[in-house]
């Protein structure tokens, strides 16, 4: 699970260096800004957690930071920084959507405990969307679609590799059906009778992880009103499958390293061994030889997850399942929707298939989706798929990556550069849209 | 214990210890990181970092310090001293470190708080030895620890630093492996 990612802004480079030295001991991410111009580029390029803000400021003041930050992402949490001749303007700061204010200087317990509190809280948000979410993919899942030969090649793999008991190692990029490829394994191996247990690892707040993957003992913690099974424990006699296994922290990687080495593990304040059997199936999105190589991924971890690995294709390199996937999605939401929507139109399909489909097969299905809801007639017309709409406008010689960025550009000035908003529209998460902007280096105009 | 007795951690007093009182300390360090350790006063005085309209000492500025004077054999230096020491941010610290860098410094300073009168010598000298192993911890790259016993655990009062153990927990002690291999493969190179 990756760190808490904080900004540090202040126009006195010591205050801004010994706060950087201090919270990075805590194992935060940290990043800093010297005035408020340089923290709101900041803010526009990359994903924050928490930002800690002078007030008093050279041009851009704190507040001002504090406000245009809110107005982009509501959900980042401000801290605003203040000497003590400065409380009623902290005072407001609050009213005006800050998380809290510190009196400078201050108490390293206060810090501390200040941190501590955010990060909880935020976590417990995130936790909120999770359920949400998976509570929405149970609904969803179906089987996996392909005639094209990267994915008869998938399909020829996972026949290979389901009957042995090897760990088995996915990547590829985001919605390219990593989780459907896991399934397909267990499906068709010896383990099938068993559960198919999946834990989202970038999904689950860190100080929850440990607890729901080993379990706990009444009585572990203060919380830990009932004996709980992790789902290590729920997983034995079938394949557990570790989504987003790039996200795990170092912690978990050690423990996860020996429950890998040994199939033994402990629940938390337990003292009894817990002896399972399953299969374990890993996916990530992430380059893990470059995540070793940055320090921030075991290397024993990584040679004990990859005995069989795989690389599941982007849509982009399998263009020709394309139609059949969209007619799928399109029956199905049709059938969901109780709309009598019959086909995709022509014009539309050729949209579709212009598309160079970044979020693959999820983002497709979210179009698709989105695309049946707002449709009046028996066929998807192109004028149902708004998001495509730009195309038509871009000069015919354009690239599809200038064709992204214009219509992320297009969606962020129609929602006033409100990230979250955008985000929405775009139907990505705000992470992936702050990584759009800087791939394609997207500013606000001043 | 981690054994690595290539490397050295050099002990600098600054101000009036007992020699005994450090020798121990010492033999408290080495049982965690293995190393040999070399008692040296390299730092005759901290009035370089004293800051008057604090009255308190600066410790980053003495561990800068630290790093740049430490003789070229040590592989890790950690200060001793009895003043207060802040950061610019904040009222105090009880130490700092370089994360994974060379130097580190403790303050006895407030250690003494709340020390009842029986067995207030060991309670001392336990709440010494936990934070030079856990200041010098963070620079063998160890960040703080949410294992409440760990000795890497970041203490909010000095009721915490008596709480905590003066082991590492397995985690951070594989961490700790990780990076003193880390350290000979590079010296080997």
């Amino acid at each position: 699970m990756s760190s808490t990612k904080i900004l540090i802004v202040d126009d006195e480079l010591i205050m801004r260096e010994s706060l950087a030295g201090w919270l990075e001991r805590d194992g935060h991410d940290i990043d800093k800004a010297s005035s408020g111009e340089e923290a709101l580029e900041k803010t526009r390029s990359t994903r924050y957690n928490i930002l800690l803000v002078d007030i008093k400021m050279e041009g851009i003041s704190g507040l001002e930071v504090l406000k245009q930050v809110k107005e982009n992402d509501a959900d980042i949490a401000v801290v605003m920084i203040t000497a003590y001749g400065s409380i009623q303007t902290a005072i407001e700061a609050i009213k005006n959507g800050a998380y809290d204010y510190l009196l400078k200087p201050f108490d390293p317990n206060e810090l501390g405990m200040l941190i501590h509190k955010i990060i909880r809280d935020q976590a417990q948000a995130r936790e909120n969307l999770f359920l949400r979410e998976e509570y929405k993919e149970r609904t969803r899942f179906e089987s996996m679609i392909g005639q094209s030969p990267a994915m008869r090649e998938i399909f020829n793999l996972i026949q290979d590799v389901a009957p042995v008991d090897s760990t088995v190692l996915i990547t590829g990029e985001t919605g390219t059906g990593k989780g459907l490829a896991a399934k397909a394994i267990h499906t068709n191996s010896p383990h099938c009778e068993g559960p198919f247990v999946v834990v989202n690892c970038g999904a689950i707040p860190e100080h929850l992880m440990e607890s729901e993957l080993f379990g706990h003992q009444k009585g572990a913690f203060t919380d830990a009103r009932e004996t709980k099974k992790g789902r290590l424990e729920l997983a034995h006699g079938g394949t557990i499958f570790l989504d987003e296994i790039g996200e795990v922290s170092m912690r978990m990687q050690i423990d996860l390293l020996r429950v890998l080495e040994d199939h033994v593990f402990y629940r938390v304040g337990g003292t009894q061994p817990m002896t399972v059997d399953f299969r374990i199936i890993a996916a990530t999105n992430r380059n893990l030889e470059e995540a070793i190589r940055n320090g921030i991924f075991r290397e024993d971890l990584y040679y004990r997850l990859n005995v069989v690995s795989f690389e599941m294709p982007t849509l982009r390199k399998r263009k020709e399942d394309i139609p059949l996937l969209a007619e799928h999605f399109l029956h199905r939401f049709a059938q969901e929707t109780k709309k009598t929507i019959h086909k995709i139109s022509r014009p539309a399909m050729d949209e579709i298939m212009l598309y160079e489909w970044p979020g693959n097969v999820r983002e497709l299905e979210n179009a698709i989706e989105r695309a049946v809801v707002v449709a009046k007639g028996r066929n998807l017309q192109p004028e149902d798929l708004p998001l495509f709409r730009p195309i038509t406008c871009v000069p015919a010689g354009a690239s599809l990556k200038d064709v992204e960025k214009t219509h992320i550009i297009k969606v962020l000035e129609d929602c006033d550069w409100n990230i979250s908003k955008s985000a929405k529209i775009l139907e990505i998460d705000r992470t992936t849209l702050y990584n759009k902007i800087k791939l394609y280096d997207i500013k606000k105009p001043h | 214990m981690i054994s690595a007795p290539a490397h050295t951690i050099f002990i600098s007093p600054i101000g009036n210890f007992d020699s005994d009182f450090i020798a121990a300390v010492s033999k408290e360090i080495q049982r965690i990181f293995g190393f040999s350790i070399s008692i040296l006063s390299f730092l005759s005085g901290l009035s370089f970092a004293y800051d008057l309209e604090r009255d308190q000492y600066n410790s980053t500025t003495i561990i800068q310090k630290l790093g740049i004077d430490a003789p070229p054999e040590a592989t890790k230096v950690l200060a001793i001293t009895e003043v207060d020491l802040f950061i610019p941010i904040l009222t105090y610290v009880y130490g700092e470190a370089q994360l994974g860098g060379k130097a580190c410094i403790i303050s006895t300073h407030r250690l003494s708080e709340g020390l009842s009168l029986v067995n207030a010598e060991n309670r001392f000298f336990e709440r010494v030895t936990k934070e030079a192993i856990h200041e010098l911890g963070h620079t063998f790259t160890l960040k703080h620890c949410p294992d409440h016993s760990c000795i890497m655990h970041y203490c909010r009062s000095i009721t915490d630093v008596d709480h905590k153990s003066d082991q590492l927990c397995r985690y951070c002690r594989i961490l700790l492996e990780d990076e003193i291999k880390r350290m000979d493969s590079k010296s080997d190179s």
